[in-house]
């Protein structure tokens, strides 16, 4: 999988966060998977179809979670992940993906995105289509977002 | 289409008959006109149109606050601004209070009724596919289950899913595209799972990965018959599939996404199935 598939997302990452109050946003380890991912926390699945099609999957361990829904929330503590918070992390994904969408479309790979499926668990084997998954982790004030990227070509 | 009915806001009589005139030459019913919020709330439960053209300035109140009154009344009502104001900031102010279009004055026939032709085929659209996806999705998985197991389904149960599930083990996740953007999910016991790649490969998966696959491969097949079904029934709807994605483990719990979903239990010979299929009405496209 080309690795300039990745740039978009961190390009689209470094533009969504500040907007949402995070002040910092740096940029992780990037690595290359196989498909089966391990993980636990709040898992978010993305489809994507368009000159390019897979899909792109957000893990965020339960805590990190729980401050990027609260820092959304303007700062009201979230101390379950009840629904207001899930439904702030499907819209961080869907506005994170689709501003991604548009970095596809810079580079004259046009794509469409499906909406986000949210889940949450403990060890939660995550298989993906294509055999090699990129992996980058972005953190926003210091907090990881890890975005498992695998397209079918 | 059935015939459109269309409340004119505004507080200029010039502006109003202007509009009434492009609108009527193009077989759209005025049904109303206002000038003053209440006015608005008045005209719009008494006449329920399906669309209201809205002025920005307003003595007394905005086309913004006319546009939440309209909405408490009925959030299916459309609203298009038509207003000699038209910048950024307006417009993404118009955007957060659910406008459908933006049409800048002076206006111009065309541009009107193109706005409105959109917004309304639009709304036409989504409701085909809301009084359709259920059954065409059940069928699919039906159908899909018959020609490669050849085995049947009885369905038991069927609602709208409102709260969190724990999945029974297994999930298959397809993401849809198109017009409207969705998506479907599968979900059964590791059990089920496991069975029913038997049933598909005609023999015992040699591992977990050819399990996963086989599991992937039907639902991919039976959301992409689905599909095409649905664009046959209009092609405007053209609704791709992505390709699947697969999760199991022990504590897995899938949460209720924002628009409605409907779900489906099936009772197979390999055991419960559960089918969910939802989609979201888009974003209207801007001009």
């Amino acid at each position: 999988m080309d690795i300039r598939y990745v740039n978009p997302f961190i390009e689209s990452f470094a533009s969504v966060m500040p907007q949402l109050g995070f002040g910092s946003v740096t940029k992780g380890n990037l690595s290359a998977k196989e498909r089966e991912l391990v993980s636990s926390g709040v898992i978010v699945v993305v489809g994507i179809v368009g000159s390019i099609k897979g899909n792109v999957v957000y893990v965020i361990n339960m805590e990190s979670a729980k401050k990027i829904a609260s820092q959304m929330m303007m700062g009201m503590p979230v101390n379950e992940l009840d629904d207001m918070a899930k439904s702030a992390l499907s819209e961080l994904t869907n506005m994170l993906t689709a501003n991604a969408a548009t970095f596809f479309s810079q580079l004259d790979i046009p794509i469409d995105i499906s909406t986000p499926t949210l889940l949450h668990g403990e060890n939660v084997s995550v298989e993906m289509s294509s055999n090699k998954v990129l992996c980058i982790q972005l953190l926003a004030d210091g907090i990881p977002v890890d975005i498992n990227i695998s397209f079918e070509k | 289409m059935s015939k459109i009915k269309i409340v004119i806001v505004d507080d200029s009589p010039f502006s109003i008959a202007y509009l009434r005139s492009i609108l009527e030459e193009n077989a759209i019913e005025v049904v109303g006109e206002a000038s003053t919020l209440e006015e608005v709330k008045e005209v719009v439960k008494s006449t329920k149109p399906n669309l209201v053209t809205m002025d920005m300035t307003l003595p007394g109140t905005d086309g913004l606050e006319c546009t939440r009154a309209i909405h408490e009344i009925d959030d299916t009502i459309k609203v298009i601004v038509v207003s000699s104001m038209m910048d950024d900031e307006i417009v993404q102010e118009a955007k957060k209070n659910n406008v459908s279009a933006y049409v800048q004055k002076p206006v111009d026939a065309e541009e009107l009724m193109t706005a409105i032709n959109r917004v309304m085929a639009s709304d036409e659209l989504f409701e085909l596919l809301e009084n359709e996806y259920t059954a065409v999705f059940k069928e699919g998985l039906m159908d899909g289950l018959n020609r490669m197991t050849k085995t049947s389904l009885t369905y038991k149960e069927e609602y709208n899913a409102e709260n969190e599930y724990e999945s029974e083990g297994m999930t298959v996740i397809i993401g849809i595209i198109g017009k409207f953007s969705g998506r479907m999910l599968l979900d059964f016991s590791k059990e089920t799972g496991n069975q029913v790649a038997s049933a598909l490969l005609r023999r015992e998966p040699k591992n977990l990965d050819e399990t996963l696959a086989a599991l992937a491969e039907f639902a991919n097949i039976v959301s992409g018959n689905a599909c095409s079904i649905l664009n046959r029934k209009n092609k405007a709807l053209g609704l791709r599939v992505a390709p699947p994605s697969i999760m199991h483990g022990d504590s897995l719990y899938i949460s209720a996404p924002s628009f409605k979903t409907t779900t489906a239990i099936a009772e197979t010979n390999f055991g419960k199935m559960l089918l969910n299929v939802g989609f979201r009405r888009s974003e209207e496209k801007w001009i």
